[in-house]
């Protein structure tokens, strides 16, 4: 009975291999390709869903075995993975994901049918699912890295699956040039962990900070820090992340968003709460300032994007900050050994993880359906697609609703967790960098506030009023299988959103082994349907009441309207167009006007450049024609990034001179190789 | 005989030997003939294959026979032959021209053989028989790397190249208790063939495309 959750978990893994072979040997049939492909990374994620959710059910035990899935060949790998609690939930993750996305591919990949093979891109996809999965999973430093490597190379080749447009290669190459510069720095903090304890299984880091000095111990904190947060999307080393997931395909970008970036967290747990254990308080310092930063320029470069896919994609900073702040503030309340509180932050973390995958994914696959349907990403020519993708539409409305954090939805519940753990925090010490907590708290509302702006931008310009192109006048719904897709997703952010219960109980072993708290009978009253923040003096909040209370008020306007309103003289006319003959699209408010305040606000981040060309025959008030130029400055890539491309390519264009293109001139380098070995070994 | 009674003439041979190889080295620094240099080599893999012959006897450990036999097989006798072809086949200017002078090249041969002495010094207590052939072996490597630097036709590099197999054979054959394994030994003899075939191969190619044989001029391929 024990094995058999786990058991399950390795059908998932073969199904995704097999997903992966099928689609590449059925490439020359696209149909079956696409079905299968997609079919049996649906299947794969079922298992994995299910097999996950039994372990984490069935409140397993710390100390998990390591299997071997097959002997290695090579002498120092093992292929060796572990379902402990904390790889289980993000197994849980992926799984949960693969499925909706699944399905959405089915009908998405139609698209690409005599354009494109896309049996590779089910066989990429299956095999991006696999080595996520195992990234979660492994026990083992170099299938660790293996793994890792594999979820670099898929899904960068992903990326640039449409590799005619310089867009997709360029964000493929920065992407795939990031994800090695952060690789480099994993390898080098494995190898100091290794050196501590003589071993690369994952078994034998566990608490393995307490045999290193503590310069050491902060050195690998850093750099896995830096190669995680490069995964994570952490700002200053966000820059990839706008540019790889917008040219994705947008079941992909669904993917990376909602998952692969997750990655970078997960290491991050498991290496400060697992390997190093007992923190010093700089490292929840750290993460928790990184946190705030990364969530507040994340929301407010997402702000002056008008491409939808970009815009998700700085939102996913935004929120990587956010769960960030949840672990920032776990890691600082467990240096002043406030267990319980820790529990609680990184709980809100962890919740916050698993509901970002969701409704991030789902913002994806609408945006990837209407710009399926409209041909664009740039949300200044779509307009009007309410009427148009009734579905698509509301989906879509209810994903911005749940990444703006309203209640019921899911995002609330976890965002109400932060501020629950960082209100509490500041009691937690006496010293004065309890300040952190009530700081990070303003910017989290801040950034909370300006999400919401932001949706109601990207939601208000994209469906609403009438279209701007002519693409858009003629957008179709959505095929059933991508509605279904995002349909599931839906449900999965109204289902965590209104029964937190249900995962608070499943997140119990995780802490359990992390910190050895048991948090979910404190934290849900009534059955899990009321929430509380667990202490006698915090706040306690039912969204299921919310919706109860929302429903019994609706009866008050129907009420009054029975009251007073009835038999009353209904007219229905056209809006009120000041005089002028008809509404055109153009008198409609832009997505540049609409954020141009908070650009005003944010002059000092932004530097907004904006050119006016104005050509009149008579008077200026009368202009024949009119230019209209506005830029924002994405500020890390000038002042940091192109410095630094720029000094790099200078020394690579130096050191060419090493290679001259002569035989002599390369035996001597080996030549005095030798001799200053030979000397320095005298 | 016994072992105890051979040991200070085998000794005194194998010194005696290991310092003629040093010699003849130095003789291919300063020679500037191509056909010379051929046989100079052939007869330094002469006085390897006696060495290897010498400590086989005293040993008695038969493998070692086997690396003298094949050293006189494969460096004494084919692969001079295979080179000499070579040189007539495709009718070189048998004028060696080194980058540097031989003055200038003999005096850098004597440092180097130098530092073989004073890199070899600690562990000359482990050699078994002879003195400072190990020093030996690694001024024949060092003279032998700087040789192909010196060169520049493709053909003397190859030379040179194989007077510092030598030296990594002598070292071998005169340091390690019972020479190397010998599947590594073969292993070896087999690359040093198959190298010189294929940069024989290379030569003529070089020759062919370049009209020289010079390999300072590859760097016209550098894009």
């Amino acid at each position: 009975m024990t094995d058999f959750p786990l058991s399950l978990l390795g059908v998932a893994l073969w199904a995704y291999l097999a997903g992966a072979a099928g689609a590449l040997v059925f490439q020359r049939f696209e149909k079956l390709a696409n079905g299968f492909g997609f079919g049996m990374a649906a299947a794969g994620g079922l298992c994995g869903l299910v097999s996950c959710g039994a372990a984490l059910a069935s409140g397993m035990p710390v100390a998990s075995r390591s299997i071997e899935l097959f002997p290695a060949l090579i002498p120092l790998v093992r292929f060796a993975i572990r379902a402990d609690a904390l790889g289980c939930f993000f197994g849980l993750i992926v799984s949960l994901l693969a499925v909706p996305l699944s399905v959405y591919s089915l009908g998405y990949a139609r698209s690409y049918f005599g354009r494109r093979n896309v049996g590779v891109l089910a066989a990429l996809f299956n095999l991006l699912l696999l080595s996520i999965t195992l990234v979660f999973l492994a026990d083992h430093v170099f299938f660790f890295l293996i793994a890792w490597e594999l979820m670099a190379l898929s899904a960068s080749i992903l990326v640039c699956f449409e590799h005619e447009q310089d867009e997709s290669r360029g964000g493929a190459v920065l992407f795939f040039v990031m994800s090695h510069i952060g690789t480099a720095a994993l390898i080098l903090g494995f190898l100091l962990l290794f050196q501590a304890s003589g071993s690369y299984a994952f078994t034998d880091f566990h608490a393995l900070g307490a045999k290193l000095s503590a310069s050491r111990r902060g050195g690998v904190f850093l750099l896995f820090l830096f190669g995680f947060g490069i995964k994570a999307g952490l700002v200053p080393l966000h820059i990839w992340l706008p540019a790889a997931h917008p040219v994705a395909p947008s079941n992909v970008s669904a993917l990376m968003s909602g998952v692969l970036i997750k990655t970078g967290v997960y290491g991050l747990i498991r290496v400060c709460f697992d390997f190093l254990g007992a923190p010093p308080q700089w490292w929840g310092v750290a993460v928790l300032g990184l946190g705030t930063v990364s969530a507040v320029l994340g929301v407010l470069f997402a702000l002056m994007e008008h491409d939808l896919k970009r815009l998700l994609a700085y939102h996913s900073i935004e929120n990587i900050g956010i769960i960030l702040i949840g672990l920032g503030a776990a890691l600082m309340l467990l240096h002043s050994s406030h267990p319980m509180l820790a529990s609680l932050a990184l709980i809100a973390g962890l919740y916050h993880t698993l509901n970002h995958a969701c409704f991030k994914a789902l913002l994806f696959l609408g945006a990837g359906a209407v710009l399926h349907a409209t041909h664009t990403r740039n949300m200044e020519e779509m307009g009007g697609l309410a009427k148009r993708m009734q579905w698509t539409s509301a989906f879509f409305l209810l994903g911005a609703a749940a990444i703006s954090a309203l209640p019921p939805l899911n995002g609330f519940v976890s965002e109400w967790f932060t501020y629950q753990s960082l209100l509490q925090g500041f009691g937690s010490t006496p010293s004065l960098i309890r300040l952190m907590f009530p700081l990070s708290g303003a910017m989290l509302a801040l950034t909370s506030a300006l999400a919401a702006a932001c949706f109601v931008k990207a939601f208000g310009i994209t469906f609403l009023a009438q279209p701007r192109s002519a693409h858009a006048r003629e957008a179709r719904e959505a095929s059933l299988t991508m509605l279904l897709g995002q349909g599931l997703l839906v449900a999965v952010c109204v289902v965590l959103g209104l029964f937190p219960g249900i995962l608070l109980k499943l997140l119990d072993p995780l802490t359990h082994q992390l910190i050895g708290e048991r948090l979910s009978q404190r934290l849900s009253l009534a059955g899990g349907l009321v929430l509380s923040s667990g202490a006698a003096q915090g706040g306690t909040v039912s969204t299921l009441g919310i919706v109860l209370m929302l429903v019994a008020l609706l009866a008050v306007p129907i009420v009054l309207w029975a009251l007073f309103a009835r038999g009353a003289r209904t007219r229905i006319a056209p809006t009120w167009d000041c005089g002028l003959r008809g509404l055109t699209p153009h008198m409609q408010y832009t997505a540049t006007g609409f954020s141009k305040p908070l650009r005003m606000i944010f002059k000092a981040l932004f530097r907004p450049r904006r050119e006016v060309q104005r050509e009149y025959d008579l008077s200026p008030y009368f202009a024949t024609t009119l230019r209209f130029e506005s830029h924002v400055e994405e500020v890390f890539q000038t002042r940091v990034y192109r410095p630094l491309k720029w000094l790099v390519l200078r020394f690579s264009r130096r050191s060419r001179a090493l290679q001259a293109g002569s035989i002599q001139a390369y035996l001597i380098y080996i030549f005095l190789t030798l001799l200053a070995l030979l000397l320095f070994a005298l | 005989m016994s072992a105890s009674a051979t040991a200070p003439i085998g000794s005194q041979i194998l010194t005696l030997m290991a310092a003629l190889m040093l010699v003849l080295q130095l003789f291919i620094i300063a020679q500037r003939r191509l056909l010379t240099n051929i046989r100079l080599f052939a007869i330094q893999s002469l006085l390897l294959a006696g060495i290897a012959a010498v400590v086989a006897f005293h040993h008695a450990a038969n493998h070692v026979y086997l690396v003298a036999g094949l050293t006189l097989v494969g460096k004494v006798v084919l692969l001079p032959w295979l080179l000499t072809r070579l040189v007539y086949r495709i009718q070189i200017h048998q004028e060696i021209e080194p980058l540097l002078n031989a003055p200038s090249s003999m005096l850098i041969g004597g440092g180097l053989t130098l530092l073989g002495y004073v890199v070899a010094r600690p562990f000359t207590s482990m050699e078994r028989l002879g003195n400072n052939t190990l020093a030996i072996a690694l001024a024949l490597v060092l003279t032998g790397f700087f040789l192909t630097i010196n060169r520049r036709k493709a053909l003397t590099q190859v030379l040179a190249l194989l007077t510092v197999e030598n030296g990594v054979m002598l070292a071998a054959v005169a340091l390690t208790t019972y020479g190397m394994p010998l599947v590594v030994e073969l292993g070896i003899f087999f690359d040093v063939l198959v190298a010189v075939m294929v940069l024989a191969i290379l030569v003529y190619r070089i020759r062919e495309n370049f009209a020289s044989m010079d390999t300072s001029k590859l760097n016209q391929l550098k894009g």
